[in-house]
C-alpha cells in the first residue's frame, strides 16, 4: 500500500487530508511538527503533504532538507499562505504542487491523484497518445478522431494534452488554470469552462465524448469509457 | 528629485535676495543719516562765513556809509575768488561796485540790516548761492552771497560714494545670502530626497553619514525615528495579515471539510460551498490589495516580464467568453513590450478589467484591448461600450467596496478596481480614465523596462 506523509499541525485538517488519502487507497501517516516530518521523510513515501506555518518553521524552507535526506516523494504544499506570489515561490523552491487553504476535498483528491500518477508514468517518450480512436500527436500538435483531423487552437491543444496525461481522473478548473494557463489566481468567473466547452464540442462533432463533467468537481477525460 | 531642483533654487534665490536687500537697506539708512548730518553742518558753515562777511561790511558801513562799502566791495571784486558774490547799486539801479553786472533775476531785497536772517538761496550759472539781499537806507540795494558749490560738490561725491557702497553691499549681501541659503537648502534638499524615496515606497531609506549637532541634525534624527516607527508598523501589518490569513482560513477550512461529510443534501452543500468560496475570494482580494500596496515601489520581487505576452494570454483566456456573450471583441497588442513586473499580478489585473467589461456589457457592445509603445511608457488601454461608470462614482471608483447602486444585481464585491489600482501602483504604472462618450475606458501607462 502506498504511504502518504501528512505534516500538518491542525488535527482537523490532518484528518480531512487523511480521509482523502484513504479514499485513494493509500495509507496516511500524520506528523504535527516540521522536525518530525523532515526526520520521517526519508522513509518510503509516495507523496508528502506539507503545511507551511508549522511548529518548527516553514515547510517550504524545509523542502531542501527533505530532498537532502534522500526523499524522492512528490511534495504537495497545503497552506493558508495561498497568494499567487507565495504559490509561485513554493513551486520555484521545489514543490510539485501547491494548494491554498481552505481547500475543497475534491480539489485535494484530484491533486493527490495527479501526483500519484505523475510518480509512475512520468516519461512519455512516444510521440503518440492514443485512446481508442482518439489520437494526439505531440510533435505535430494534431488531434484526430476516427482518423479525421480535428482543428484545435494552440491553447486547446495544450488543454487536451493535459487532459490526456490525467486521463480517467477528475481534473479541476483550478488545476487547468494553473497548469495550462500558468495562472495562480482565482478569476472568479468560470472562464475555463468556456474553453473546455469549445474543445468538448469540437470533439463531440468529430464523434468523441471524451470530456465529461464531474459534478461540482471539474472534468474527466475518459475517451475509452465513453467509447 | 529633478522636479524639485528649480523649486529649491527659487527658494534659495528668494532667501539670498531678501538677505541682501535687508543688509543694503539698513546700510543705506545709516548712510542717509550721515548725509543729512554732513549737509546740515556744511550749510551752517556757509552761513557762518556769510555772517562774518556781513559783520565786516556792517563795521565799514558804520564808519563811512556807502562810500566805505563801495570801496571795500571794489577792492574785493578786483580779485574775485568765485566763492562770493557782491553787488552794491545806487537808488536808480546802477551798479556802484560788485562782482556782477546786474542784480540777479528773481531776487528781491528784504530789510535794511546787516544780520544774516533772512537769507535765501538762489541758483545762478549752475551754482547755488546763499544770499543776503538788503536795501540800505537811502535806497541802495546790497547783495552779499556765498557760493554753495563746495557744499554741493562734497554732497555729490558723498552720494556717489553711497551709491557705489550700496551696490557693493547689495552684491555682497546677495553673495553671502546665497552661500548661507545654499547650505541650508542643501540640507533641506537631503531631507526632501529622503522623503521622496520613502514616499516612493522605499521605507528602509535613511540618510547616510554623521549628523551635526544642530537643528538640522535634530530634524534628521526625528525623521529617522519616524521612519523606523513606520517601518516597524508596516512589518507588523505584514505579519498581522499573514496571521489573519492563517487564523481565519483554519476555521473556514474546517467548515469546508465538515460540509464534505454531509450526505444527501447536495444542493445545500453546494450553495454553502459557494458562499464560503465567495468569502474567501473577498478575503483574498483584500490581502492581495494590501500586499500590493505595501510592496508598492519597493521593486522587490519584480522581474522582467513580456507584457505583450501576458496581455495576449489573458485576452485569449477571456475572448471566447466575451464572444459567447455576443460582444464585439478586438485586440491590438504590439509584440515584445517588456516591463519589470510580476506576471501573475499583471494577469490578475487584466483579468479583473476584462472580466468586469464582460460582466457589465451586453450583446452588441464592443470590447477592445490595445497595447502600444508610447514615447516614455507602454500604453495599455481597455475600452468597452458598456454602461460605463456613473458620473458620481468616477472619483472613488478605485476605492475598496465601491459599487454603483444600479449594479446591486450583478455579482461582485467592489474590490476589482481597487485591486487594479493597487497592482498598477505596485508596478509604478499610471492609471487614467479618459472621458469616453460611452462605456468604460481605462489607460494604463507602464514604465518601460530599460533594455
Amino acid at each position: 500500500m502506498d504511504r502518504i506523509l501528512i505534516v500538518e499541525d491542525d488535527p482537523e485538517t490532518a484528518e480531512a487530508v487523511a480521509q482523502e488519502v484513504r479514499a485513494l487507497g493509500c495509507e496516511p501517516v500524520w506528523l504535527a511538527t516540521l522536525d518530525e516530518g523532515v526526520a520521517a521523510s526519508s522513509q518510503d513515501f509516495r507523496v508528502i503533504v506539507l503545511d507551511r506555518m508549522l511548529p518548527g518553521g516553514d515547510g517550504v524552507e524545509a523542502m531542501a532538507r527533505i530532498r537532502a535526506g534522500g526523499s524522492r516523494a512528490m511534495i504537495l504544499v497545503l497552506s493558508a499562505l495561498g497568494r499567487a506570489a507565495q504559490r509561485v515561490e513554493g513551486l520555484e523552491k521545489g514543490a510539485d504542487d501547491y494548494l491554498p487553504k481552505p481547500f475543497e476535498p475534491e480539489e485535494l483528491r484530484a491533486r493527490l491523484r495527479a501526483l500519484l500518477r505523475r510518480g509512475t508514468i512520468e516519461v512519455l517518450d512516444n510521440d503518440l497518445l492514443a485512446f481508442g480512436d482518439l489520437e494526439i500527436r505531440l510533435k505535430a500538435r494534431t488531434v484526430h478522431v476516427r482518423r479525421a483531423h480535428v482543428a484545435v487552437s494552440p491553447k486547446e491543444f495544450e488543454l487536451i494534452t493535459y487532459f490526456a496525461r490525467n486521463a480517467g481522473q477528475v481534473v479541476t478548473r483550478m488545476q487547468l488554470l494553473e497548469n495550462v494557463w500558468k495562472l495562480h489566481f482565482d478569476p472568479g468567473t468560470n472562464v475555463v469552462d468556456v474553453h473546455v466547452g469549445r474543445l468538448r464540442r469540437k470533439l463531440e462533432e468529430a464523434g468523441s465524448a471524451a470530456i465529461q463533467t464531474a459534478r461540482g468537481e471539474g472534468y474527466v477525460f475518459a475517451p475509452l469509457k465513453a467509447g | 528629485m529633478s522636479e524639485n531642483r528649480p523649486l529649491a533654487a527659487r527658494a534659495t534665490l528668494r532667501l539670498a535676495l531678501m538677505m541682501a536687500a535687508a543688509v543694503a537697506a539698513l546700510s543705506l539708512m545709516a548712510m542717509a543719516l550721515q548725509y543729512r548730518l554732513v549737509e546740515t553742518r556744511m550749510t551752517e558753515a556757509a552761513r557762518a562765513t556769510l555772517t562774518a562777511d556781513l559783520g565786516g561790511y556792517a563795521a565799514l558801513y558804520e564808519q563811512r556809509r556807502i562810500i566805505a562799502l563801495r570801496q571795500a566791495i571794489e577792492y574785493r571784486a578786483a580779485a574775485p575768488s568765485g566763492a562770493e558774490m557782491l553787488l552794491l547799486l545806487d537808488r536808480r539801479g546802477n551798479v556802484l561796485a560788485g562782482t556782477e553786472a546786474q542784480w540777479p533775476a528773481g531776487l528781491t531785497a528784504q530789510g535794511a540790516g546787516f544780520t544774516v536772517d533772512p537769507a535765501e538761496e538762489f541758483t545762478q550759472g549752475g551754482t547755488r548761492w546763499l544770499a543776503v539781499a538788503r536795501e540800505l537806507p537811502g535806497g541802495f540795494p546790497l547783495l552779499v552771497a556765498r557760493s554753495l558749490a563746495p557744499v554741493d560738490a562734497t554732497l555729490a561725491s558723498l552720494r556717489r560714494g553711497m551709491a557705489a557702497l550700496g551696490l557693493a553691499l547689495l552684491l555682497a549681501g546677495a553673495g553671502v545670502g546665497w552661500l548661507a541659503a545654499r547650505s541650508v537648502m542643501r540640507r533641506i534638499g537631503r531631507l526632501n530626497a529622503l522623503a521622496d524615496r520613502v514616499a516612493g515606497g522605499e521605507l528602509s531609506a535613511r540618510l547616510p553619514g554623521p549628523r551635526r549637532h544642530d537643528e538640522f541634525g535634530l530634524l534628521e534624527t526625528h525623521v529617522h525615528g519616524m521612519l523606523d516607527r513606520i517601518e516597524n508598523l508596516n512589518r507588523a501589518t505584514h505579519r498581522l495579515s499573514d496571521t489573519i490569513a492563517h487564523e481565519l482560513r483554519t476555521p473556514l477550512n474546517r467548515l469546508m471539510q465538515k460540509l464534505g461529510r454531509i450526505e444527501g443534501q447536495e444542493d445545500t452543500v453546494d450553495a454553502l460551498r459557494g458562499e464560503i468560496r465567495q468569502s474567501i475570494r473577498v478575503f483574498d482580494s483584500l490581502l492581495d490589495i494590501s500586499r500590493a500596496e505595501a510592496d508598492q515601489g519597493s521593486g522587490g520581487g519584480l522581474v522582467p516580464v513580456d507584457l505583450s505576452e501576458v496581455a495576449q494570454e489573458v485576452w485569449e483566456l477571456y475572448e471566447p467568453m466575451a464572444e459567447d456573450k455576443g460582444l464585439l471583441v478586438q485586440a491590438d497588442v504590439a509584440p515584445g513590450l517588456r516591463v519589470l513586473g510580476d506576471r501573475n499580478l499583471i494577469a490578475q489585473m487584466l483579468s479583473n478589467l476584462i472580466d468586469n467589461a464582460i460582466k457589465y456589457c451586453g450583446p452588441g457592445d464592443s470590447l477592445r484591448l490595445t497595447l502600444t509603445e508610447g514615447a516614455d511608457r507602454h500604453l495599455m488601454q481597455v475600452a468597452d461600450t458598456g454602461p460605463g461608470l456613473p458620473e458620481d462614482l468616477r472619483a472613488e471608483a478605485f476605492d475598496r467596496f465601491t459599487r454603483a447602486e444600479r449594479d446591486r444585481g450583478i455579482k461582485g464585491h467592489g474590490l476589482g478596481l481597487a485591486l487594479v489600482r493597487a497592482i498598477a501602483a505596485r508596478h509604478g504604472a499610471k492609471l487614467e480614465m479618459p472621458a469616453a462618450e460611452k462605456g468604460f475606458v481605462l489607460d494604463i501607462g507602464w514604465p518601460k523596462l530599460a533594455p
